[in-house]
């Protein structure tokens, strides 16, 4: 299948922004929910550990580089099959790489989140952190509202592209708050 | 009828995330039976382990379980004093954690000196300060590193537990309106450095070298004024 919204009949552009609201209801309980469960939620210091890394710190800070990763992937597939990279073609594998990227980098995330979440839970202590706290909910938010969009039909053509710009720009400012702090306080190799 | 891909994406990571959660929270019990019995009654035990090995913290995990998907680890203490001097030996630090809450001093016994607060988990310590100052550090059973910013100077750190008499001491009291507020940092090798905030109260606290303190008796003579200092101490939960 295809998640390209290419036939967009012009007169239904209000009711499809009207589409938007169902899925960014869903998306906001789904990042209010992750929020204030990690802020009642006492923080447990500890959660199920990964083998074979130093620290869950550096096992966060490699699956959120992982997931970043993935998703600069995502956003040069997607530009590829906009059309928006000069003299490339989408190849036919292009929507595939897309969908898997995003697979991925989102299943990397899910359990740096729960760890986060369960373990640390949400923390406002220094602007760093604070800024972590709050797009780590809004993430989950804006990905929840991205995968509810992706199939409906009628959307106007901006609406994937800025919702995706989010959650991208959200993982970046969580990597940057996160794991780029991580290895720059205490090195990579640990 | 064309399957909803991204629905089911989302609902993938959910049910990812739910297991991991439930893991998390059946092997979170269990441990804290034990493994904080064993943590609390046996630090020398852990500490061993971790000097036998220099991947001390993958060594952990693999003494407990082999299993990727292992309960829950302890690697780092809940209760821990550590002090030393900081990289380059400008400075003295010493921090405490009790239950996850966690109180810093940086001294140079005299005008560089900063408190800060904050939270331990997991092995990651974060801590403000007045000022501006904020201290980051990773801690397990034998050493805290990290680095700290205090006066705006950054100083890097490696500073290792230290037990009673060693570690951190405070005095506050009241002397002619003001709140005067002094730290001590013992060192394990019996060296104190100290300083003394005049004014504790404003928001940018000037220090100087605090009086001397007497650690049998807890006393320091500021002038007329006698401080009463106390340890603030992780192990026992003193000044928390």
């Amino acid at each position: 299948m295809t998640t390209r919204q290419d036939a967009l009949p012009p007169a239904r552009a209000s009711s499809g922004v009207a589409k938007l609201v169902v899925p960014c209801l869903i998306g906001a309980l789904v990042a209010l929910t992750l929020g204030i469960y990690g802020r009642l939620h006492s923080p447990t210091g500890i959660a199920i550990n990964i083998a074979g890394f130093s620290s869950p710190g550096s096992v966060k800070s490699w699956l959120a580089t992982g997931a970043t990763v993935f998703a600069i992937i995502q956003v040069g597939s997607a530009l590829v099959m906009y059309g928006k990279v000069p003299r490339v073609t989408a190849p036919s594998w292009i929507g595939g790489l897309h969908r898997w990227s995003g697979r991925i980098a989102f299943f990397l995330a899910v359990p740096v989140a729960i760890h986060c979440l369960y373990a640390l839970g949400f923390q406002h202590y220094s602007t760093r952190v604070l800024i972590h706290s709050l797009a780590g909910c809004a993430f989950f938010g804006a990905f929840t509202i991205k995968m509810l969009i992706l199939p409906r039909k009628g959307m106007p053509g901006w609406v994937l592209p800025v919702v995706g710009a989010v959650v991208f720009t959200l993982l970046v400012v969580l990597w940057f708050t996160s794991a780029f702090w991580f290895f720059s306080t205490f090195g990579i190799k640990r | 009828m064309r399957r909803n891909t991204p629905l089911i994406t989302l609902l993938a990571g959910a049910a990812l995330g739910v297991v991991l959660l439930i893991a998390s929270m059946l092997s979170t019990p269990s441990k804290a039976g034990t493994g904080y019995g064993a943590a609390a009654t046996a630090p020398p035990a852990s500490s061993a382990a971790a000097q036998t090995s220099p991947a001390s913290a993958t060594a952990t995990p693999s003494q407990a379980s082999p299993s990727a998907t292992a309960p829950a680890v302890v690697t780092a203490p809940d209760k821990a004093d550590y002090a030393g001097r900081v990289r380059g030996g400008g400075a003295s630090l010493a921090i405490s954690i009790h239950n996850g809450q966690a109180i810093a001093y940086v001294c140079n016994g005299s005008a560089i000196e900063a408190w800060y607060k904050g939270t331990a988990a997991n092995g990651v310590l974060i801590m403000t300060g007045k000022n501006n100052a904020h201290l980051s550090a990773i801690y397990d059973f034998g050493k805290a590193t990290g680095d700290l910013l205090a006066h705006n100077t950054d100083y890097r750190f490696t500073v290792a537990v230290v037990h009673k008499p060693s570690g951190l001491y405070q005095a506050t009291a009241l002397v002619r309106g003001a709140t005067v507020k002094a730290g001590w940092i013992v060192l394990p090798n019996g060296i104190k450095v100290g300083s003394l905030e005049s004014d504790a109260n404003s928001t940018a606290p000037s220090a100087t070298q605090a009086p001397d303190l007497n650690v049998a008796t807890g006393t320091a003579q500021d002038g007329d004024v006698v401080l009463h200092a106390i340890p603030v101490s992780g192990v026992t939960g003193s000044g928390f």
